[in-house]
């Protein structure tokens, strides 16, 4: 991808030439505002000034009715010896924790697709299909298949273990949550890999056969190398995904529970807001996962306008 | 040579085992759904994973009138519909000129639109729900059209802004871009080019909207979508699962029948961004 970058920067100058030699440039300028600003004045108005302004409510004790008074750093003090928030912080760090499976799993799905498994296609299809379902639908499916007489417990119980308890069990719940978000979303980095296979030059591949690599060792030294932004953007798109894409699997799934074994930071934001009317509150923890996810969508805003080439 | 291909061949073979029991673990769950709507209530008791002999269609039709699916499912229609197209509107108008016309600020105006993916509806739901109050849109479709468009509208703007830089310029130079026929320009020129890329936001975004439940959860309160009225059923119907599984395979079939006709572009759409184009 770097070896791209010089190109770009010579597309972009002859772009900028040809932006010169635009007839009636000038003219047109006033009418391109009018163009932008019905997606400029969508964005502006239920994003950038609502993050603002959630910015100054994480600073008072609004409750949804009575004027917002200021009270400093209360809330964040608040959330800080809050247990529910704590433990909804340790659990997105068990998540976050299982990343390498996200990615190490549809990454060898991807290579042995690319490498012409039979039925690859096939398999693309399928394994992509649970992402385009609501994470509804995936939720209450599952809330019926993980009950302690449900399917998955026959499946087990085929292959001699004993039945579990994966939803009401606050030990298992988390990892049931994890493993059918994992499972209803593994198509898309799996989509994203293959697309970027694609562009491995396969001369490469063959010299290093010719030269009697093994399969593990050409994946390891060349394929996995060639693709890394590809990897790294996969991982970033997942983190970022992990910390804002979960609600409506929790919202159907398990509702938070048992206890707090499955509420995690964007879970509580809803809660806060709504059951328990502390907007003031649920803003300030809006804040804190702005923060822990800035740094992520930075690096992605920073991959994707470079590849949009403008 | 011959033998490490032969040996490659035999590993690949070996390994779409377990790739093939994954590819049935991926399409199992909607056959559990559809298979247990069709049964009784009755007949779901007595043998919950068998396959169904005489199939009902009494949980759909029950799901459909008496649970109100059929209001939330116009509910969802109209509201999908709707996004979709006031997306596809301003996107394609935004990349139009972000991408083709030179006008001060043009780089800024990008960052800022690119900038907003990275505030989640979580991030904002205090003043969002705020805002959606002071402008009188909660409990309205219009005001959950527009939320969807505020929150669908970042990455349909990149995708359109990134198509139309790659056409070729002398498209436009040759079509003489003044500000009399900018507006032509747009609906003769670039909304035919455009195509492709909109057919791909299209899809994307009808998946986005219809599957969508917190902003809906937001915006609608008195009315529901079609995902929130699931969820409902899921918290009422515990127990009664043929019926459950009905109104899931009610809410699911669109998207399932727009994943079957429209595969190629939503696969071309999802590694948008990650991928030079």
């Amino acid at each position: 991808m770097t070896e791209t970058l010089p190109a770009t920067a010579a597309k972009r100058r002859k772009a900028t030439a040809a932006a010169h030699a635009d007839p009636g440039s000038r003219g047109i300028e006033r009418l391109a505002y009018l163009f932008v600003l019905p997606a400029l004045a969508l964005v502006v108005v239920f994003r950038i000034i609502p993050l603002i302004w959630g910015l100054g409510y994480s600073f008072t004790d609004y409750d949804g009715m009575s004027a917002p008074r200021f009270v400093g750093l209360d809330n964040y003090i608040g959330i800080a010896h809050d247990p529910v928030f704590l433990d909804s912080l340790v659990n997105m760090l068990i998540l976050l924790a299982t990343l390498p499976i996200w990615i190490g799993l549809p990454l060898v799905l991807a290579i042995l697709i690319h490498q012409g498994v039979p039925g690859g296609k096939i398999f693309r299809a399928v394994y992509f299909f649970p992402a385009v379902l609501s994470s509804v639908i995936v939720g209450a499916i599952f809330n019926v298949l993980l009950r302690y007489d449900g399917s998955f417990n026959l499946f087990l119980k085929a292959l001699g273990f004993s039945a579990v308890d994966w939803l009401g069990n606050s030990s298992t719940a988390l990892f049931s949550l994890i493993a059918v978000q994992l499972w209803s979303t593994f198509g898309m980095s799996l989509l994203i890999f293959i697309a970027g296979l694609s562009t491995v030059s396969s001369e490469m591949l063959e010299a290093a056969k010719l030269d009697g690599a093994k399969l593990m060792q050409t994946w390891w030294y060349i394929v996995i190398p060639s693709i890394r932004p590809i990897i790294e953007f996969a991982a970033v798109v997942t983190t970022i995904g992990m910390l804002t894409s979960m609600f409506g699997l929790i919202y159907v799934l398990t509702a938070g529970g048992p206890g707090t074994s499955t509420i995690l930071p964007e879970f509580l934001i809803w809660l806060e807001q709504g059951k328990m009317n502390r907007p003031g509150y649920a803003s300030a923890i809006s804040m804190v996962l702005f923060v822990m996810m800035a740094g992520l969508a930075a690096i992605q805003i920073r991959i994707m306008s470079r590849n949009a080439d403008i | 040579m011959a033998e490490v291909k032969t040996r490659e061949k035999r590993i690949l073979w070996i390994v779409s085992i377990p790739m093939a029991l994954l590819a049935l673990s991926a399409v199992y769950p909607v056959f559990f759904a559809i298979n247990a709507a069709l049964k009784t209530r009755k007949g779901y008791v007595l043998d919950r994973f068998g396959l169904t002999t005489n199939p009902t269609f009494v949980n759909f039709s029950q799901a459909w009138n008496q649970s109100r699916l059929s209001e939330y499912f116009t509910n969802s229609v109209v509201v999908t519909v709707g996004a979709v197209l006031v997306l596809l509107v301003v996107a394609s108008m935004a990349g139009f000129a972000l991408a083709v016309l030179r006008f001060r600020g043009r780089r800024v105006i990008f960052m800022i639109i690119l900038v907003s993916l990275m505030i989640p509806v979580q991030v904002v739901l205090v003043p969002f729900y705020r805002t959606m109050i002071g402008l009188n849109l909660i409990d309205s479709r219009p005001g959950l059209i527009i939320a969807y468009t505020a929150f669908f509208l970042p990455f349909s703007v990149y995708l359109m802004t990134a198509f139309y830089a790659r056409l070729p310029r002398e498209l436009f130079e040759a079509a003489q871009i003044d500000g009399a026929n900018l507006l032509r320009v747009w609906w003769h020129i670039m909304l035919p080019m455009g195509k492709p890329a909109l057919v791909t936001l299209g899809i994307l975004n009808t998946l986005y909207c219809w599957n969508d439940v917190l902003i809906s959860l937001l915006v609608l309160q008195d009315q529901r979508t079609l995902m929130v009225g699931i969820a409902a059923l899921r918290g009422e119907y515990t127990t009664n699962v043929p019926l459950l599984a009905a109104g899931i395979c009610l809410a699911a079939a669109p998207i399932v029948l727009i994943y079957v006709i429209f595969q190629r572009q939503i696969v071309n759409g999802i590694a948008v961004g990650a991928v030079k184009g």
